[in-house]
């Protein structure tokens, strides 16, 4: 890379978790001799929020990271976020929504009047800044992961093609789903349904409300911090980089008719249930024993 | 008289301090903040269960503190169903390695940049990101997880993810060696006189003798009244005036109301504001070093980022224990049958900042009111600036002191205040 590219990561209401996240990305120390920050909510920077607020008009950046919920009525010491997220979108070459707030609204949406993500409310399509939709890019999670922000950066510095889908989302980490490389793929598979808390087997997708089969992300490939994922462990996905989230009952499985009334993303009843008649029909042993149990 | 106005930011979002200089001195302390999410409300009407997953969203640096205070208002909302001590081990474990992560990121990203002093950012980034991960191969990711549910933890951990933990607890040891102070950290928790800190390599040291050569030492005392709530393995429950100490407290003698001009609900216990987080804990369970800073400096900026920084040394240790605590052959989780119909349930938790306190109340099988209460409020947040902790850190305080020093030794989250 030639020169330093300029990041601006600008809060709009957020938990602060995607910046927190990012500094667990294995390299970050590497990452950033690369990039400067014009300003981020924990990284030494370039500037001050305050200098930026009060001079935003004659500042520049090159990235523009979005994180947390815009909110129409939200102002930082008389300024308004929106007019300042206005201005830098114009003269930057790229936006970045950094997480599932900025995204798509995500939990803070409901929490008041006028909320929602960048371009997106929910699935909605927004048109407050449309014009600037063909340079935006959609990282959405709850944090999004820090690989995922740091690749996305990196490959746009370097120039180059980068798939997105229709919410604008890469899919080098968009185009799985959760459950692509779960450990306890083999349950699923089987259509063993029986989960119990506490313990290392079973699939979550039955009983306790798993999302991972329909919810796009790379959490079970690129792994969280290195070790390890919410379904790995025994937690259910809850689909926190879903247009959707938070939904409701995040613990259980809805059904129709004893049918999971969600199915595997793109897959028809009538599939599903052609193949879980078949999985059905056979018993096989070493999914109803332990995995840690001693053997003769 | 014309107020000044300051952007206090990098406090997990940004506050406004307001004062008035008088003779050179400030007067009229205020705190204000921009913005409330409206968690609480976000929860009314939703299945108890769902608030594991909305909870932790309150804070990007102790989410892992508000699922520890949601689990424990769930349960008690449930009459408390046994847990397996492998369980309560786990859950000790995470939440200890969140208040490491905190406290290792407070002191090189927000006090160092203030002190001008040149620590590298691996002194913070090294140990966070390795306590994350050790929360991760439990919890499955950091942060925001909802790995603790009312019964015990989701996961069952093997040799696998016990000897990852064993390792790099052994790894943050070194870092504190390397970048707080270079000593055993376990001298740390029995040492008494600061001139033997002082007198040490390290970060740390470094820092107490900056403020010491500046006459900063003494700044920033306020109210001298310390309370904790929280109780386990290295906390005790209780409130201090000074070093008198008083034990046991009822969590109905907390009082929220909210300050139209802050934007944030200030609480009290029994009518009088307190201060919350290290420096009280310090106090509470007579820890002999910052009992010394106190007895010296009083609850000043020092003492404050003394405890803080020192307490990561008691962390680390309870960590060694809970771990090889750890007896793999018990339950994760115990089923703790149906959730009631109608119920109360309170959860307090010792976080990074001080004591964190949730309440829910269940009807018909949903959450009817949630109340959230975090140790940032107890410190900055006042119904009566006569009485407020930050108020009394700054009030008088000459309009040359290191403002923003004093403000940030108390740790200040601001996502958390308004959540």
């Amino acid at each position: 890379m030639a020169e330093k590219k300029l990041l601006l990561w600008l809060s709009q209401l957020a938990c602060n978790a995607n910046a927190h996240s990012l500094l667990n990305h294995p390299s970050l120390e590497e990452f950033q001799k690369s990039f400067d920050w014009l300003y981020h909510p924990l990284l030494p920077s370039l500037s001050s929020l305050d200098e930026i607020l009060d001079n935003y008009e004659e500042m520049e950046c090159d990235i523009l990271l979005i994180d947390g919920a815009l909110c129409a009525g939200l102002s930082k010491k008389g300024v308004r976020m929106r007019d300042m997220l206005e201005h830098f979108a114009k003269s930057c070459s790229h936006i970045l929504t950094v997480g599932t707030c900025a995204t798509y609204g995500g939990i803070f949406s409901a929490g008041g009047e006028d909320r929602s993500g960048l371009h997106f409310d929910g699935e909605k399509r927004l048109d407050g800044f449309s014009d600037f939709f063909e340079k935006s890019i959609s990282l959405p999670g709850c944090p999004v992961h820090p690989e995922i922000v740091v690749s996305v950066i990196t490959a746009l510095a370097q120039g180059g093609s980068l798939p997105l889908d229709s919410y604008r989302r890469p899919k080098e980490y968009y185009g799985y789903t959760v459950h692509d490389g779960c450990s306890r793929n083999e349950y699923f598979e089987y259509k063993i349904d029986r989960h119990d808390f506490g313990h290392l087997e079973g699939c979550m997708f039955y009983e306790h409300g798993c999302r991972g089969t329909y919810s796009a992300g790379s959490c079970n490939m690129i792994l969280w911090n290195g070790v390890s994922s919410k379904t790995r462990v025994g937690e259910p996905c809850h689909g926190c980089t879903e247009a959707d989230f938070p939904t409701r009952g995040l613990w259980r499985t809805e059904k129709h008719m004893g049918i999971p009334a969600r199915l595997p993303l793109g897959v028809s009843k009538r599939a599903y249930l052609s193949l879980a008649g078949v999985a059905k029909a056979f018993r096989i042993d070493r999914f109803h024993r332990r995995i840690l149990e001693d053997e003769e | 008289m014309s107020r000044t106005l300051r952007l206090i930011e990098k406090v997990e979002g940004e506050v406004s301090l307001s004062y008035r200089v008088e003779n050179g001195r400030l007067r009229a302390v205020s705190t204000s903040f921009f913005s409330s999410r409206g968690i609480e409300k976000i929860l009314r009407n939703r299945e108890a269960m769902d608030a594991l997953v909305i909870n932790p969203r309150v804070c990007g640096i102790c989410g892992h503190a508000h699922l520890m205070a949601t689990v424990r208002a769930l349960e008690s909302a449930m009459g408390n169903p046994k847990l397996t001590a492998k369980a309560e081990a786990l859950r000790e474990l995470t939440l200890t390695l969140e208040m490491i992560q905190n406290h290792f990121k407070w002191f090189f990203l927000t006090i160092a940049p203030l002190l001008g002093m040149k620590s590298p950012i691996q002194a913070a980034i090294e140990p966070s990101r390795t306590a994350a991960s050790m929360i991760a191969v439990v919890a499955g990711q950091y942060p925001h997880n909802s790995y603790a549910i009312p019964g015990g933890v989701v996961c069952e951990p093997t040799i696998r993810e016990k000897s990852i933990l064993l390792y790099s607890l052994e790894k943050l040891i070194g870092y504190f060696t390397r970048y707080i102070v270079d000593t055993d950290f376990r001298s740390i928790e029995e040492c008494e006189k600061i001139e033997n800190i002082l007198r040490m390599d390290g970060y740390l040291p470094q820092a107490m003798r900056l403020i010491m050569e500046r006459g900063w030492e003494r700044l920033g005392r306020s109210r001298d009244r310390f309370i904790v709530f929280g109780e386990n393995g290295i906390f005790r429950q209780g409130k201090s005036m000074a070093t008198r100490y008083y034990p046991s407290l009822r969590p109905d003698y907390i009082e929220e109301s909210f300050v139209p001009e802050s934007g944030a609900n200030s609480v009290r216990y029994r009518g009088r504001h307190y201060e919350t987080g290290p420096l009280a804990r310090a106090m509470v369970a007579k820890r002999p070093l910052i009992r010394e800073a106190h007895r010296r400096y009083g609850d000043s900026l020092l003492s404050r980022i003394m405890a803080r920084v020192c307490e990561i040394a008691s962390l680390l240790h309870y960590c060694r224990e809970l771990i090889a605590g750890i007896d793999l052959s018990q339950e994760s989780y115990i089923e703790p049958g149906e959730f009631p119909q109608s119920g109360v349930g309170w959860g307090v938790v010792e976080a990074a900042r001080g004591s964190l306190i949730h309440r829910v109340e269940i009807e018909e099988g949903l959450i009817a009111d949630y109340s959230i209460i975090t140790p940032t409020q107890w410190n900055l947040v006042a119904s009566d600036a006569e009485e407020g902790i930050l108020h009394g850190a700054l009030e008088g305080e000459s309009a040359d002191a290191p403002i923003e020093l004093i403000f940030k030794s108390f740790d200040v989250c601001s996502v958390c205040t308004t959540h």
